[in-house]
């Protein structure tokens, strides 16, 4: 039942990370990666609210949280993307853009998840 | 206040088989990556060696993959959503990374978090680069030269022909 779960979530959340960068790219300089800094942000604040609420109610090896934290956000954020842009940019013409896009994605996604983790916890 | 919205891109409209590969990658990326996470314990305030291992080595294949699609290979239509969206998308993770980290400062082992993030930055983007030397440094054709790096979502519009706007038998 979890393979299943993570074979759907694993899913969706790969094409639900292609339209919302897709999405949000399409309004800004397709220089920098602002639609996949949404996407690792936004996904930072609910891997962490779901794992605040796991922790609250006795710990993360539940199934809920691998389908949905590990499955869906999982496959909703990046690394390799995101890597992948930053070497980009700092083989461009402005490398500071790949410094800002480490230090922004980095210092955005720890807040969120910090945010999230107690934010869940109080559910 | 309710004038009706203007799609940004109307000369692209989604061809369906696109959302089809970056699902079925991202369901084996997904799949992939809690394997390892099963095959690799980790205790609460230890290094989390699953996730490092599975971002590092799909920086590296992104790299590879991206390369080899706008640089090397003749025109895909899914190579790009399946391997590169869908699959190196799919097995790679920030979130569990902000949220690793977290709780390791939460658990008093700040050490362990900092080097964690580090570690996964400096290894990680070095991993993306060789990925790149790497996929020019094989034998085989070139069909562009290698001048700024793609977007690797970009499915090619403005640096080569749309594959799906190519003549002829689906690649």
């Amino acid at each position: 039942m979890i393979l299943a779960g993570l074979v759907v979530a694993g899913a969706v959340g790969a094409v639900l990370r292609y339209l919302v960068d897709r999405s949000v790219q399409g309004r800004s300089a397709p220089a920098f990666p602002v639609g996949i800094l949404v996407v690792n942000v936004s996904g930072c604040l609910v891997l962490g609210t779901l794992t605040g609420v796991a922790l609250h109610h006795g710990g993360t090896g539940v199934g809920w949280l691998v389908v949905l934290g590990t499955g869906l956000i999982g496959a909703y954020t990046t690394f390799s993307t995101f890597t992948y842009d930053t070497v980009r940019l700092l083989g461009s013409d402005s490398p500071t853009a790949g410094v800002v896009n480490v230090l922004v994605s980095v210092g955005a996604g720890l807040a969120a998840a910090a945010a999230g983790l107690a934010l869940g916890g109080l559910v | 206040m309710s004038a009706p919205a203007v799609p940004r891109r109307p000369a692209h409209p989604e061809p369906p088989g696109r959302l089809v590969a970056i699902a079925l990658g991202g369901a084996l990326g997904t799949l992939a990556r809690y394997a390892v996470a099963r095959a690799v314990v980790v205790p609460a305030s230890g290094f989390p060696w699953a996730t490092f291992t599975v971002n590092v080595a799909g920086s590296f294949l992104l790299g590879v993959l991206v390369t080899l699609v706008t640089e090397r290979w003749p025109p895909t239509r899914y190579v790009r959503p399946f391997a590169a969206i869908g699959f190196c998308g799919g097995f790679t993770t920030f979130s569990t990374l902000a949220v690793e980290s977290v709780r390791r400062f939460e658990h008093g082992a700040a050490g362990t978090a900092g080097g964690y993030l580090a570690a996964s930055l400096v290894a990680g983007t070095v991993a993306a680069a060789a990925g790149i030397v790497a996929a020019r440094g094989g034998v085989g054709p070139r069909r562009a030269p290698a001048g700024d790096l793609p977007d690797p979502d970009d499915m090619g519009t403005l640096s080569h022909p749309e594959p799906d706007d190519l003549p002829g038998e689906a690649r």
